[in-house]
């Protein structure tokens, strides 16, 4: 029970974070220079044709009236037309959102499963051979950049032994009739991951390595307290203490960073998805602000900072879920 | 007088670190007997909990026990033995890793540590945590440890023991974990508990309480203790004999009346005189002057000479030899040069931290201040 209440304690606060969000976002958008309508109607247009495209977006109200325009249109879902795709912002996100939150699952899935078990067996062997690469393969993964990995990875798999696809990603729930060579769904998925092989390690890649460095210290920690000398004390196997007596504990310290790599992770999108041609939330962001599609720009990056919102709330769920002393009253 | 529970003979640990070898316990020995309650008493530092931990064979990197035997009953926890090439090896008949799990710790021996904060898991039920001890060392089904885990915090006095088995750690208070700690080590029906320092965390009246249970415990179960603690008011209240450790080793060892009542190592005396007393203003206090030295480097001669009252000459030189001074059983082993005819009465008094700037009178200077 007080768990659930924690969680309707958590979602209660991100409203004012997302109102913060949409104002600031709001502000940016139309502090940058440029006139969006000189982008619509081409260079020198005439002053009555200018009025009336001011008139009809209603950017001829004073910031404030047009603030709150924004605000109500938002709470109904409309975040208005495109002025590049002429087709409502709202769609446009549908289509690209599934594509980036694909991305960022399976980089954070990839991320995860290999960081844990290297950061467990990092700690158990302190010092030894396998703990030095370990930390040198997550040296080098946080200090190269993920669109370099991803360039490296398309000129070695892609093109010089021609292993994973560098380009058409497909999706996973896509219609079998729409997917080259697949006549089941089964095929569909198949050959999705077959695509999301190198977006997903050029992406991963340094949210690897910053989990491994966070899982080998944190169990490091762990195996030092007093709870895990105790165990040991009453005849506790070391396999067992490393499963289940230190591991939870040490998973804490690593759903905090997993949460906050989640704004890095967007950024990385954005550059993952350049440079593997994926039609996804970071190059829609990227045509939004190359054209002045203002309407597009508060669109995208509204749904980036609810993204994170929701990523961090998730964070703070599963922390709850694993130490009691964060949802429980000490008082009762 | 029957076999010993537990025997300790010149057990030697040191810490191998890079500023040089630490003799954290530096041969020491001594036995507890069925049913007894024996004190391992000294300032932090001594060596008590390496100690204990010797025992165990829980000693953590880059701690090793490197010498000395321990025995329970007819196993050899520790054993070394000399090889064809005249180094120290372990001798075949210690227990391997594996055996110390499965047939002593916990099971034979358990442990109470200091900090019953830090002891138990923050994130597993406190009834867990002893169900799963108790599933491990006892032949019992998860449903019966789960009523022995109840019933045991019954026991040691835990209110309400079946809704508190679902709460976590962090919902009991000191005293209350300190309770479900025994409850933990007596649950596994072990013949010996290590208690190190389990009161020291705790205030004054929930020790004493602690101190009660355990006793009434002890009556009922019939489990021999080594009670680790530097407080001597805790040793006079619970103990049977005494052990008081200074630098790695034991200086003297005797039933509690007469360690109290015939006290024969300076050390000694400075400890239980300096117990604070209700009808002393803190001005009155007599703390043992100086600093404990560290074990990296030991003094020459008798290890407590640079704080002794009574130090000589010839302390410096001379390493007393730990032995029987009453000839009475039980014995009375002291290590101090006063009981050894090596000259102690003709030599010089030496300066120490103790006899403070101005040398003089010995007799007079004891328990002086440096103020």
């Amino acid at each position: 029970m007080s768990r659930l209440r924690y969680a309707a304690g958590r979602l209660l606060q991100s409203i004012p974070v997302v109102l913060g969000v949409i104002t600031i976002t709001f502000l940016l958008t139309d502090a940058i220079p440029g006139d969006p309508v000189s982008i619509m109607l081409g260079p020198s247009p005439s002053a009555q044709q200018a009025a009336a495209i001011r008139a009809k977006f209603g950017l001829d109200q004073p910031l404030h009236v047009r603030y709150v325009n924004y605000l109500i249109d938002v709470i109904r879902l409309d975040f208005g037309q495109s002025l590049y795709y002429g087709v409502p912002v709202t769609q446009k996100i549908l289509e690209r959102l599934p594509v980036t939150l694909l991305l960022l699952v399976s980089s954070f899935t990839f991320a995860l499963v290999t960081a844990v078990p290297l950061g467990v067996i990092s700690a158990k062997r302190r010092n030894k051979p396998t703990d030095h690469v370990s930390r040198i393969v997550a040296l080098f993964g946080v200090s190269t950049p993920s669109f370099w990995i991803g360039l490296m990875l398309i000129i070695l798999f892609a093109y010089k032994i021609r292993l994973f696809p560098a380009t058409d990603l497909v999706m996973p729930w896509a219609h079998p009739s729409a997917v080259d060579g697949a006549s089941t769904q089964l095929e569909v998925v198949l050959t999705a991951l077959h695509h999301l092989v190198l977006p997903t390690i050029t992406l991963g890649t340094l949210q690897m390595a910053a989990f491994t460095r966070i899982e080998r210290s944190s169990m490091l920690e762990v195996l030092g307290q007093e709870y895990v000398k105790l165990a040991r004390a009453y005849g506790v196997s070391e396999g067992k203490i490393l499963r289940k007596h230190a591991f939870r504990n040490a998973q804490l310290p690593l759903i905090t960073i997993v949460g906050l790599q989640l704004t890095q992770a967007l950024g990385g999108a954005v550059l993952t998805e350049t440079v593997f041609s994926i039609n996804g939330m970071g190059r829609l962001i990227i045509t939004a602000i190359n054209n002045q599609d203002y309407l597009l720009v508060m669109g995208t990056t509204l749904m980036f900072g609810v993204v994170f919102v929701v990523g961090v709330i998730v964070t703070d769920l599963s922390y709850a879920y694993v130490d009691p002393r964060v949802s429980y009253d000490d008082t009762d | 007088m029957s076999e010993p529970l537990l025997t300790v003979e010149n057990l030697q640990t040191q810490f191998f670190t890079e500023e040089g070898v630490v003799r954290a316990v530096d041969g020491i020995s001594f036995e507890v007997n069925e049913g007894e309650i024996v004190g391992l008493v000294g300032e932090s530092g001594a060596g008590k909990s390496v100690a204990t931990s010797s025992i165990m064979r829980l000693v953590e990197n880059p701690g090793e026990v490197v010498g000395g035997t321990v025995r329970y009953r007819d196993e050899v926890l520790v054993g070394f033995e000399e090889g064809p090439d005249g180094e120290r090896r372990r001798s075949p008949e210690m227990l391997s890793e594996a055996e110390m799990r499965t047939r002593i710790r916990g099971r034979e021996i358990a442990i109470i540590f200091q900090d019953p904060m830090e002891s138990l898991n923050p994130v597993f039920k406190v009834g867990d945590q002893l169900r799963e001890f108790i599933e491990i060392n006892r032949e019992v089904s998860k449903a019966e440890a789960r009523e022995i885990a109840v019933d045991m915090l019954r026991e040691v006095g835990i209110p309400e023991p079946e809704e508190r088995y679902d709460d976590y750690p962090h919902q009991f208070s000191g005293g209350m974990r300190q309770r479900v700690l025994i409850a933990m080590a007596l649950a596994c029906e072990p013949n010996l508990i290590i208690a190190d320092e389990p009161t020291t965390a705790l205030d004054v009246t929930v020790e004493g309480q602690i101190l009660d249970l355990v006793r009434d415990l002890q009556a009922k179960y019939g489990t021999s203790f080594i009670w680790v603690t530097h407080d001597m008011g805790v040793v006079a209240e619970i103990c049977d004999r005494v052990n008081v450790m200074y630098l790695g080793e034991i200086v003297e060892q005797a039933e509690v009346d007469d360690l109290f009542y015939d006290t024969k190592h300076p050390y000694t005396e400075a400890l239980l005189r300096s117990i604070p007393r209700p009808d002393q203003t803190v001005e009155e206090l007599n703390p043992i002057e100086g600093v404990m030295p560290e074990a990296i480097n030991p003094p020459p001669g008798c290890r407590f000479h640079t704080r002794c009252p009574d130090a000589r000459e010839v302390c410096r030189r001379a390493h007393p030899a730990y032995q029987d001074v009453t000839g009475d059983e039980p014995p009375h082993r002291v290590s101090c040069v006063k009981y050894e005819d090596v000259g102690y009465e003709d030599s010089d008094p030496l300066e120490t931290a103790a006899t403070g700037a101005f040398g003089g009178g010995l007799v007079e200077a004891r328990g002086e201040s440096d103020e």
